[in-house]
């Protein structure tokens, strides 16, 4: 898959292969905590120490609900964008993001990552493992999906710092 | 005799500067966090870059000082980032 900035303000992905536009289509359910306790705590996560009883309080009767809702939206942007993904049988795919959309992208694989990390109880270590897995658990293959979320952060990024191309 | 009045002692809390502090998480992209630090401090990159290593390195930095309304401001932010951030009192 390739990643670049078109001009016009969009980000295309091109060469999308059958299986990169799979991994691709499942972000948004994979943002679904499922009501896993550790992964709402991780999306989240307190903004001070116990002793700021009423800030705690306030954060999670107003700004709380407004984060949800953030997070909600960036998923539905990346949704209906992942909708216009064209792939054949046997054809690699394409697709064109607005750029104006970029920040629900990142966010959206960063929920992603986040809850996957969680539930599957990564390490630091692992997190920050480049060598190929030893073998090919569930684990192993979902360690994988994140760091092939978060190469596309890192292009998307580039791509929206980057200079426009035809 | 005169009532004594006495006045409620009032603390002024309008000085009390906070710090937002960033913690450091190994899911977040270095190249994300800069950019978030660009997007919601207004930070050149190499500002950003720099609280980025300190977060990476050390574990936290303290990202911005001041005013307690601006910090939780900025707090609320960056958690909309989802970076892992708190409210500190500064020393």
């Amino acid at each position: 898959m390739l990643i670049r900035r078109l001009k016009g303000n969009s980000i295309e992905l091109t060469d999308i292969e059958p299986i990169e536009a799979e991994l691709l289509r499942k972000v948004p359910s994979v943002c679904d905590t499922g009501g896993d306790s550790r992964a709402e705590a991780r999306l989240f996560s307190n903004p001070a120490d116990s002793s700021e009883h009423q800030f705690l309080s306030d954060w999670d009767e107003f700004v709380r609900p407004e984060l949800r809702h953030l997070f909600v939206s960036a998923r539905k942007t990346v949704e209906e964008d992942l909708g216009k993904l064209s792939d054949r049988p046997g054809r690699p795919g394409r697709l064109v993001v607005p750029c104006a959309h970029s920040d629900a992208w990142l966010n959206t694989l960063n929920q992603a990552r986040l809850i996957l990390a969680t539930k599957f109880d990564f390490t630091d270590e692992e997190l920050s493992m480049h060598e190929p897995p030893q073998s090919f658990s569930r684990r192993d293959l979902v360690l994988l999906q994140i760091n092939f979320y978060a190469a596309i952060q890192e292009r998307i990024i580039d791509a929206v710092n980057g200079e426009e191309q035809e | 005799m005169a009532e004594t009045v006495v006045e409620p002692k009032v603390e002024v809390a309008l000085g009390t500067p906070w710090n937002v502090v960033v913690h450091n998480d190994p899911v977040n992209l270095m190249s994300y966090v800069t950019m978030v630090f660009q997007k919601v401090f207004g930070y050149s990159k190499q500002k950003a870059q720099q609280h980025m290593l300190e977060v990476h390195y050390k574990g936290r930095s303290i990202v911005w000082t001041g005013a307690r309304e601006r910090a939780e401001f900025y707090l609320q932010q960056l958690h909309g980032y989802l970076l892992l951030a708190t409210l500190e009192k500064a020393e």
